[in-house]
């Protein structure tokens, strides 16, 4: 155990709060466990600084610098003192190896991942831009954990930006898109929060216009 | 404990979109796992190794499965529930670094699809998005995120398109945070050096900076005659240092390959415990490069090896030198 140890004060890091761990756009190498205090995800979208996340201590981030020193999709900043093992390519073997607990909730995160993105590719593969917003709307259906069949106004604290982030639109695109939603009476947007009338109308349309393209 | 559970040819293991956290494992007989391709729409069929386990990431990701599985020769499969496979795959780390790698395989993929998508749209070059980034917590006002970005910003791209911009906006951040003291509690680095009052290490900071733009201007002379000002007359250590290692990047930038090689040595023996040694180490094996002594050269980056950390940039940039050489 006093090997173990050791060997992870070797990779402890400190952050003082409001420190930024990494950047958006930096290229990126390193990966972290947090140990102590909370670490804030965010991503600055047209001018404001937005808040994709707030991961607690035992959890991951910036694990997809394992797969290639790409630049980093949003920053890390500390929210409070923040002290985390920073892991790289050539010691994440040896410490997985040591620490299955470690290498288990990495594959777990990595099963997300690989499935959101997979979902994010099938929004991106509709070719109506209408029902390429729909799927959008559709998918934040499936991650809040909502069946379809039991609902049919929901309820999106999401903006139009996030809408057009998801859809792969220039926001002004998606915008039009939303606004004709809105004249024919499918959805409200308000400042903080987008209704959609009937989730389930959306599916039915999303799906004919698949098996469309398909056929 | 998993289940051993004998399935029938034709017979199927679990639908595409069955929702439970079975994993299975097969012992014998054949399974394949059909699905389509997420990019052409055309079928696939996945044949199960022997002993391979199947419908891991649906069921640790508890998403509903992605293909089905259908049973091709009489089979026999354990069935695990999720907390029994969780336990098997701890006690054994190389299923789960195996799974690790066909995971990071397939994620790398689907990134690559999506960003393929994405092109269309619009996609910011790394470094104008990061100097926009600075840019942005300047304008709010939140300075040591500032200051953290656009030295980075300088690491990174020290004769990039913004780097004097950079370095100028470094160089406000800093006085704006000496001037609010205790505000800049943030970072260490981001302290206000000295603070005894006065405009003394301010002064060194401006003048460093300006050197920094200089050089990233590749106006290498000047940025030299800047750096020596700080040696000269500025009582900040802090600045001291810095600006003797840039004395000798100068000294490199210039090929003057034997000043920056004495330079360096001095350096060693005046700041012993300097952040940039090894930096500094790595620069006086590239002077003997330069001069084609590759002996010299040599020995300075096996040094640099023994003394840093394997996953240090500059262990990997010694590496990379060594190999050139011996290539």
């Amino acid at each position: 155990m006093a090997l173990d140890l050791s060997m992870f004060g070797r990779f402890a890091k400190t952050f003082r709060k409001n420190e930024i761990i990494f950047c958006e756009y930096e290229p990126g190498d390193t990966f972290y466990l947090i140990q102590t205090g909370r670490v804030q995800i965010v991503k600055i979208m047209n001018e404001i600084e937005k808040i994709i996340d707030i991961l607690q201590p035992g959890e991951i981030f910036g694990e997809m610098a394992i797969l290639e020193e790409a630049p980093r999709s949003a920053s890390a900043i500390a929210q409070d003192d923040v002290k985390a093992l920073e892991f790289n390519r050539e010691n994440f073997e040896v410490l997985m190896q040591g620490n299955p607990q470690i290498a288990l909730k990495l594959l777990k995160l990595f099963t997300k991942r690989i499935f959101d993105q997979k979902r994010r590719f099938l929004i991106l593969t509709l070719e109506d831009v209408q029902a390429r917003v729909a799927d959008v709307f559709l998918m934040l259906t499936e991650t809040q954990g909502t069946s379809l069949a039991n609902t049919e106004q929901m309820v999106f604290n999401t903006t139009v930006d996030d809408v057009a982030h998801w859809a792969g639109m220039p926001p002004e695109a998606c915008r039009k898109v939303l606004n004709h939603f809105v004249t024919q009476r499918r959805l409200d947007i308000y400042p903080d929060r987008i209704e959609v009338k009937n989730i389930n109308d959306f599916a039915r349309f999303v799906s004919s216009r698949r098996k469309h393209q398909v056929s | 404990m998993p289940k051993s559970v004998q399935y029938k040819a034709n017979s199927i293991v679990y639908f595409k979109g069955d929702m439970n956290e079975n994993i299975y494992l097969l012992k014998s007989g054949k399974v394949v796992l059909k699905y389509n391709d997420i990019e052409t729409g055309e079928e696939i069929n996945d044949i199960i190794q022997m002993g391979e386990f199947f419908s891991v990431k649906s069921s640790l990701g508890k998403y509903p499965k992605e293909e089905t599985a259908l049973v091709k020769q009489d089979a026999e499969v354990l069935l695990f529930t999720a907390p029994e496979f969780e336990q098997v795959a701890m006690s054994n780390t190389r299923i789960i670094m195996k799974m690790l790698r066909v995971f990071s395989n397939q994620l790398r993929r689907i990134h690559k699809q999506v960003s393929n998508l994405l092109v269309m749209g619009k996609q910011e070059n790394p470094e104008t998005g990061l100097f926009g980034i600075g840019e942005y917590y300047l304008k709010h006002n939140k300075l040591i995120q500032s200051l953290y970005t656009f030295r980075r910003y300088l690491t990174y791209y020290p004769s990039g398109d913004f780097a004097a911009k950079a370095a100028d906006n470094i160089l406000t951040i800093e006085t704006r945070l000496q001037s609010s003291g205790g505000a800049a509690g943030g970072t260490s680095e981001a302290k206000p050096a000295g603070g005894e009052g006065g405009g003394g290490p301010s002064d060194a900071a401006k003048v460093y900076y300006n050197g920094i733009s200089l050089f990233s201007q590749q106006k290498f002379t000047e940025a030299l005659s800047e750096f020596r000002k700080i040696l000269q007359t500025s009582p900040d250590p802090e600045y001291q240092a810095k600006a003797f290692f840039e004395v000798g990047r100068c000294f490199f930038s210039l090929n003057d390959f034997d000043k920056t090689i004495t330079h360096y040595t001095g350096m060693i023996q005046k700041f012993p415990k300097h952040p940039d040694l090894l930096e500094a180490l790595f620069y006086v094996g590239s002077a003997y490069e330069k001069k084609k002594e590759t002996d010299k050269a040599k020995n300075f980056y096996s040094k640099i090896l023994s003394l840093s950390e394997e996953s240090s940039p500059v262990h990997r940039k010694a590496e990379r030198a060594l190999k050139g050489l011996e290539g």
